[in-house]
């Protein structure tokens, strides 16, 4: 059923104008960091003199790359990488070996490309086969912590667009208008390493959906099911337990108090390795989406319940 | 008789097959040009450095080259070029801005690592931990 309210027809040019004005001011800080950032040169002349090094000020790989099982990490590569993203989630592990703990069910996978064309700025596309969706997102990186202490944390930007490319069929889709296939999902992530092997992040985030399922009522009224704006919070965190490998965990909670039905929670934990060209990350948690608005919204994975999936991610990188 | 000749050829034909498809490495010299070979390491090889130096050797050097720089890393035996050996004095009497060429530009089976660590710093770090490979 559709929902219509005041603000449905307010909204799609309002979350325009949001992501629009945060591109402007993501702009702006670029060119601000620009004359503020400190980059180490080597002159390499005829005369053979030292090149000069100016001592690099921030801490390096808070985490092994961008994403931590299903949240994005506070890092943005640096300039010129290119990342191939591979996602999977499969089936619940409950059924036990009738389906190879869920190997063998129904699984949810994203393909993602991302580019840093500028620093500190990384755009992405990507491809999900769970309602057909496709995204495009960017990650900006606000902030950076130094060595010196004198910034503590990092702080990133992350944004996306998600479009439901199904055909309208009256049964399973709803849209009447194009705008009804968009969900926008906007957040803020605040980092810090503690130390070589241990890193830290809280991600505060918010998305917001044109078009929601809602239900008919007694009287034949269509009523929500759930609010078109969601807050969430996540926090995530990284211990470097060898070279190449560390292990990581994550917890996200939904905030908001929807009218008819609350998503659930996410426990999730697992194993990160990285190489050169490689990010691999290999995790069990609760969350069955590839992409964070839906996670956050239609989430009903029970953690208390034992309900949960094993997923892994791969990111392949290449710089140039 | 017969059967003692042909036993011997096969004998003979397995002994040359347990070595076929292998590539032959080759030990190959890698001159350095004279300006950059000059160029001094201005990080000091203090702790930091060193454990900086550590993760990246870990990071990208270690498929290849071993852990201890012998030339044993898992991917070594794929290589054409035989990664030299590390430890020993005639690969660590080169000067230090050898070591940052060579690091920074690669050659055939070596990868040029300029772009995958931009910071000229982090190459000098990498070089402090190369020299403590030095048997």
């Amino acid at each position: 059923m559709k929902k219509h309210n005041s603000y449905s027809s307010l909204i799609p040019g309002f979350a325009r104008g949001c992501l629009l004005i945060v591109l402007c001011s993501g702009f702006g800080n670029l060119m601000a960091q620009d004359t503020t950032a400190k980059k180490s040169t080597v002159a390499a002349d005829t005369t053979a003199a030292a090149p000069v090094v100016k001592k690099k000020s921030y801490v390096k790989d808070t985490f092994e790359g961008n994403l931590l099982i299903d949240d994005q990490t506070v890092m943005v590569p640096i300039k010129g990488t290119f990342a191939f993203e591979i996602q999977h989630r499969f089936g619940t592990v409950q059924h036990g070996f009738s389906d190879a703990f869920g190997l063998f069910a129904t699984a949810t996978m994203r393909l993602g490309f991302n580019y840093v064309p500028v620093n500190n700025l990384q755009i992405g596309l990507g491809a999900s086969n769970e309602k057909m969706e496709v995204d495009g997102n960017l990650k900006y990186a606000l902030l950076k912590q130094t060595k010196n202490g004198s910034m503590p944390v990092s702080v990133t930007y992350y944004g996306n667009a998600l479009m439901d490319t199904r055909k309208q069929d009256n049964t399973t889709t709803l849209f009447v208008n194009t705008s009804d296939r968009f969900s926008f999902y906007n957040e803020i992530i605040i980092a810090r390493k503690f130390n070589d092997k241990f890193a830290l992040q809280i991600s505060p985030g918010y998305s917001h959906f044109n078009n929601l399922a809602g239900y008919l009522d007694a009287n034949g009224k269509v009523q929500p099911t759930w609010n078109n704006d969601q807050f969430g919070i996540g926090l995530g965190g990284r211990l470097q337990v060898s070279d190449g490998m560390s292990l990581i965990a994550n917890y996200d909670q939904p905030l908001t108090q929807n009218p008819a039905q609350n998503p659930r929670p996410n426990i999730s934990f697992g194993i990160d390795m990285r190489t050169s060209g490689h990010d691999f990350q290999i995790f069990i948690g609760n969350y069955s989406s590839l992409m964070p608005e839906n996670n956050m919204l239609y989430n009903q994975n029970n953690y208390r319940k034992g309900e949960f999936l094993i997923g892994f991610n791969i990111s392949r990188l290449w710089n140039f | 008789m017969k059967k003692k000749l042909i036993f011997i050829s096969s004998l003979f034909a397995v002994c040359m097959m347990s070595f076929a498809f292998t590539i032959i490495q080759q030990p190959k010299p890698w001159p350095v040009p004279a300006k950059d070979a000059k160029i001094a390491n201005p990080v000091k090889s203090n702790a930091e450095s060193l454990s900086a130096g550590k993760s990246l050797w870990s990071l990208h050097c270690v498929s290849c080259h071993g852990k201890k720089g012998l030339g044993d890393g898992s991917k070594a035996a794929q290589l054409k070029t035989t990664p030299q050996d590390m430890t020993l004095a005639s690969f660590q009497s080169q000067t230090d801005g050898a070591l940052y060429y060579k690091i920074s530009e690669g050659r055939d089976d070596m990868p040029s690592f300029k772009k995958k660590i931009p910071d000229a710093e982090d190459i000098w770090n990498l070089v402090n931990y190369v020299r403590t490979l030095k048997k």
